[in-house]
């Protein structure tokens, strides 16, 4: 069977949709990453993800809308470790580690191998999240994986968002082949003009008060439009 | 001694990750779809840009009780050219997907958020996904003075809204003295579109300093 022929039914959404392999050791932030694209929340409570959850997640490109179904891995072995059932028919992939852990690099090549075991000749990139943070211990330098087995290397940090979208346009640019391939603005509909009645008014109002005392994640960091 | 040995070791890392993000070291792959180019449409086209600044969007989560972030990137009002509406628009930086996609209502109010002044709250019918859905938004900007302009640019179009509104009900429930009323309405948003082109120029300025 062709990789061509192994690509979801487009008619199910009506565009292109890849499956995408997300792996790398517990921690190393696979899911926050992917919810930061999803919602725009960074999640700080590490809950480790328990055998796979299939996300969703579209952009819209110079050559159209494309999906990547993020098929995030549970990276800690005991909530589930992974089956070849996850790799069978990915269409690329991310390996996920944090610059602040010198064993999440370590064990790269274990993902690696497990990836090519499976899934032959796929655009992989490699990822070093957290890059954020102060105590980094997997400086660039030493990220020499990527070059002797032919990964794309990008320094991340989900929680500032640096380089995050460039996993998914270099996937997207491989896989369509067009290397000039950009994101593009996504249509923004007219709204439809509703008016409120005063009754619901005056209980917005009342809930803006409360939620107006709530502080914002992340309000005492400064260089927010950095 | 350590200095410039530490300094020089810096700036290895920093061409070393510079042209790790130019180069392709990825792998030779056959491109799996066949996809044509196609013409962008933003749904932006017949709007005028009224003001557009970097800004942190935040939605209140409800059953959570708290604020979570809903992007970063550039929020704009756009004024409809034949209708006059006018609705903010946000869109995630890089990806420039939607955030926030919503009129300005007559009751669009802003409220400060108690702790910035970098920051204000208000309630809208979000359209971002595409349909109509109850939001509480917090935004934050760079500046106090930013934020400030957002909030005074909002609440007068706001209250701008509300005189349309009011105007056009009078037209509709009268028939006399039509005529009169049409040409102090065009007269009305000549000035209002003078005063309006303003703010956008000024922020036009801003954007070049």
């Amino acid at each position: 069977m062709s990789r061509a022929q192994a690509l979801p039914d487009p008619a199910a959404v009506g565009y292109p949709s890849f499956k995408l392999i997300l792996v790398g050791d517990g921690g190393t932030g696979k899911t926050t990453f992917v919810k930061r694209h999803i919602t725009g929340e960074f999640e700080k409570r590490y809950e480790p993800t328990i055998g796979v959850e299939v996300r969703p997640l579209d952009f819209h490109t110079s050559r159209g809308k494309v999906r990547f179904c993020c098929w995030d891995t549970a990276g800690q072995e005991k909530f589930g470790g992974l089956r070849d059932g996850y790799y069978i028919h990915g269409h690329c992939a991310i390996i996920m580690f944090d610059v602040t852990s010198r064993l999440t690099y370590k064990n790269v090549p274990t993902w690696h191998k497990d990836i090519c075991r499976v899934c032959d000749n796929i655009p992989i990139v490699l990822c070093g999240n957290k890059v954020d943070m102060k105590n980094r211990q997997v400086k660039a330098k030493m990220v020499t994986f990527h070059r002797k087995k032919n990964l794309q290397y990008y320094e991340i940090s989900a929680k500032s968002n640096y380089n995050f979208e460039k996993p998914f346009l270099y996937l997207a640019r491989k896989l369509t082949g067009d290397m000039n391939l950009r994101f593009v603005e996504e249509l923004a509909l007219l709204p439809a003009d509703v008016t409120i009645d005063l009754i619901a008014q005056q209980k917005i109002e009342t809930e803006i008060a409360a939620a107006a005392a709530m502080p914002l994640p992340d309000e005492d960091e400064d260089g927010l439009m950095d | 001694m350590a200095d410039p040995a530490e300094h020089r070791e810096e700036e290895e890392e920093a061409a070393a990750a510079a042209a790790g993000e130019d180069e392709d070291t990825g792998a030779q792959v056959a491109p799996i779809v066949k996809l044509e180019e196609v013409a962008v449409t933003t749904g932006e086209e017949d709007e005028e840009v009224l003001l557009d600044m970097k800004s942190k969007l935040y939605r209140f989560d409800k059953e959570g009780n708290q604020w979570k972030e809903r992007g970063t990137g550039t929020v704009k009002l756009l004024k409809h050219k034949e209708t006059g509406k006018v609705r903010l628009v946000m869109r995630q930086a890089k990806t420039l997907k939607i955030c926030a996609n919503h009129l300005v209502a007559t009751t669009t109010k802003m409220q400060e958020h108690a702790g910035s002044d970098k920051s204000c709250v208000w309630h809208a019918l979000d359209f971002a996904d595409g349909e109509l859905k109850e939001e509480m938004f917090a935004i934050r900007f760079g500046s106090v003075e930013n934020c400030k302009k957002f909030r005074e640019m909002v609440e007068e179009i706001a209250e701008q809204q509300g005189k349309n509104e009011e105007k056009e009900n009078e037209e509709v429930s009268s028939t006399a003295g039509l005529v009169e009323k049409l040409s102090v309405t065009e007269t009305k948003k000549e000035e209002n579109a003078e005063k309006e082109e303003t703010p956008a120029e000024e922020d036009k300025k801003d954007a070049k300093e």
